[in-house]
């Protein structure tokens, strides 16, 4: 490559940058973060209010055959194969839309189901996206889970084929 | 030339100094690193359960991806698995050094797009950006089967080094900017600290020092900790226009990622691929060579060749040895942390404070008649 196509390449690469800055605020504003782009994740500020903080997260409740009471899941029991560094950016996408959750398709269910039996070494009847808010007290001895507040319960049947 | 215009030029061609040779080892290490370490996936394993999701669960981001209306089958996967796999295999060597490089930066900016469909996108991008962009220095000009061809150029760029450092300023600069923005500089509260007790207690990341950062309740401590990371995310960009500036940024990068992997247990591996780059390879180079000229007493032409090749096959047992050991799970049972993360990221640490203690030594020269 001569220096002057290299100059022009690098011009180009000025300008680029922050145009595709730009394009990415507005296209993440509406629909999701595209890719690929020349971008490092900025992590917002986590809510740390006075004495304590909260956290939003999702678990599932299981109920199987065997089971009285529900089995408690984590997301990353039952999608072990999803990284941890994906799997918050995967809940929030598939399981905090109540509409989304109750109108997956039959094969999705069957799927879900493979993989809840898997992490439940049992046949499962059906099972709860829960979302949750834990608040965290902010002590001597550290942090402590004060509470923890439902904000939305979506039950999956499976066994409907 | 006007003044400005000669800066430019000055910027983009002679900020960083780059040798054949240096590249050239450069090179294999970037090719053993990728291919041990930071191929997109955990393996098949993985690629098979993408291929078996449902349709519900393809979310692809804005971009390319979403010409695909689902994932993709499985044998896709391993088409696109074995390409990488020759391409670097023609980047180790040096054969078509070019377009393997540019090959391996594709096939992983590809197989990292079929990942990330899943609903989230991960910033890995500087793995597929290193080899690509390297592709122009012409680092396949020594130790390679290319260097043997009748013909074939040996003249070296250095003007890649300069548009990477372009890139690692610019994406850090946008890992700083919304901070700002976001209330990181605000002190009533610790962004940091609230990090931390995501991580630590949402996601279980408790290894290292974890738990004991989460007790830490000390106020300035934290906040400091903030402001420190904006200052440092931000500046980054201004870095780029002096090599000197940049690689001391690069050393407070890796200073940076050590206490995040050890309070956040988040190494950001792909990262350090690049920052690799703008290490002195020239000086590693002749180091190596020096020593292995003492330790086999041959001086000959032929041990320039000997000398790397020696160095990367201990350099190819150790990755090998690590890899194997960590796809075990020793040591960091329970954590996503990996142990060759762990390792490669402390050595970088261990580097850095080297390179420190070495500059230190350079501005206060301490010599025995000094303590005489």
């Amino acid at each position: 490559m001569s220096k002057k196509v290299v100059k022009n390449l690098f011009i180009g690469v000025l300008i680029w940058l922050p145009v595709q800055y730009g394009m990415i605020g507005i296209i993440g504003y509406y629909h999701s973060e595209p890719w690929p782009a020349l971008v490092f994740p900025g992590f917002k500020n986590v809510y740390v209010h006075e004495g304590g903080f909260e956290i939003a997260q999702t678990r599932f409740e299981v109920l199987t055959k065997s089971s009285i009471k529900p089995i408690i899941l984590q997301p990353q029991q039952i999608f072990s194969e999803i990284p941890l560094s994906q799997l918050p950016g995967f809940m929030r996408t598939h399981f905090s839309d109540a509409e989304a959750i109750q109108t997956i398709s039959p094969q999705a269910v069957r799927w879900l189901e493979r993989q809840v039996s898997g992490a439940v070494g049992n046949e499962p009847l059906s099972m709860d996206v829960v979302n949750l808010i834990g608040y965290y007290a902010l002590g001597e001895e550290g942090a402590i889970r004060d509470s923890t507040a439902e904000l939305q319960r979506i039950t999956i049947r499976f066994g409907v084929r | 030339m006007k003044p400005a215009e000669n800066r430019f030029t000055h910027w983009i061609f002679e900020t960083f100094s780059v040798s054949a040779e240096g590249l050239g080892i450069l090179r294999i290490f970037t090719s053993l690193v990728i291919l041990f370490f930071l191929i997109p996936g955990q393996g098949s394993t993985h690629f098979m359960f993408l291929s078996e999701m449902p349709g519900d669960y393809f979310a692809p981001p804005p971009g390319p991806m979403l010409l695909l209306d689902g994932f993709p089958s499985y044998a896709v996967f391993q088409i696109l698995h074995t390409l990488l796999l020759f391409s670097l295999a023609g980047m180790l060597l040096g054969y078509y050094t070019k377009t393997a490089s540019i090959i391996t930066g594709l096939t992983i900016l590809i197989l990292q797009g079929l990942i990330f469909s899943i609903g989230k996108v991960n910033h890995e991008i500087l793995v597929a950006l290193v080899p690509a962009v390297m592709a122009f220095s012409n680092w396949g000009a020594a130790f390679s089967i290319d260097s043997t061809r009748k013909g074939f150029s040996c003249k070296v760029n250095s003007w890649p080094l300069t548009l990477l450092a372009l890139f690692i300023g610019f994406m850090i600069f946008t890992a700083g900017f919304p901070k700002i923005l976001g209330g990181w500089l605000d002190p009533a509260t610790q962004a940091t600290q609230g990090h931390l007790f995501n991580q630590f207690f949402v996601r279980e990341r408790d290894a290292l020092l974890a738990a004991w950062f989460v007790n830490l309740d000390n106020v300035v401590f934290w906040e400091l900790l903030d402001w420190a990371t904006v200052l440092f995310e931000v500046g980054f960009l201004g870095a780029v226009v002096s090599g000197k500036w940049f690689k001391r940024f690069v050393c407070l990068a890796v200073l940076f990622h050590f206490s995040t992997m050890m309070m956040l247990n988040i190494a950001f591996l792909p990262n350090f691929l690049a920052y690799a780059v703008f290490l002195n390879w020239t000086e590693i180079y002749n180091l190596n060579l020096l020593a292995y000229r003492r330790l086999t007493g041959k001086k000959g032409e032929k041990s320039k060749k000997r000398s790397v090749g020696l160095l990367s096959g201990v350099v190819l047992i150790l990755f090998l040895s690590l890899s194997y050991f960590s796809s075990k799970d020793v040591l960091l049972r329970g954590s996503d942390l990996m142990l060759h993360e762990v390792v490669v990221v402390s050595i970088a640490f261990i580097m850095v404070i080297f390179f420190a203690v070495r500059a230190l030594y350079a501005v206060i020269p301490i010599s025995s008649s000094h303590n005489a």
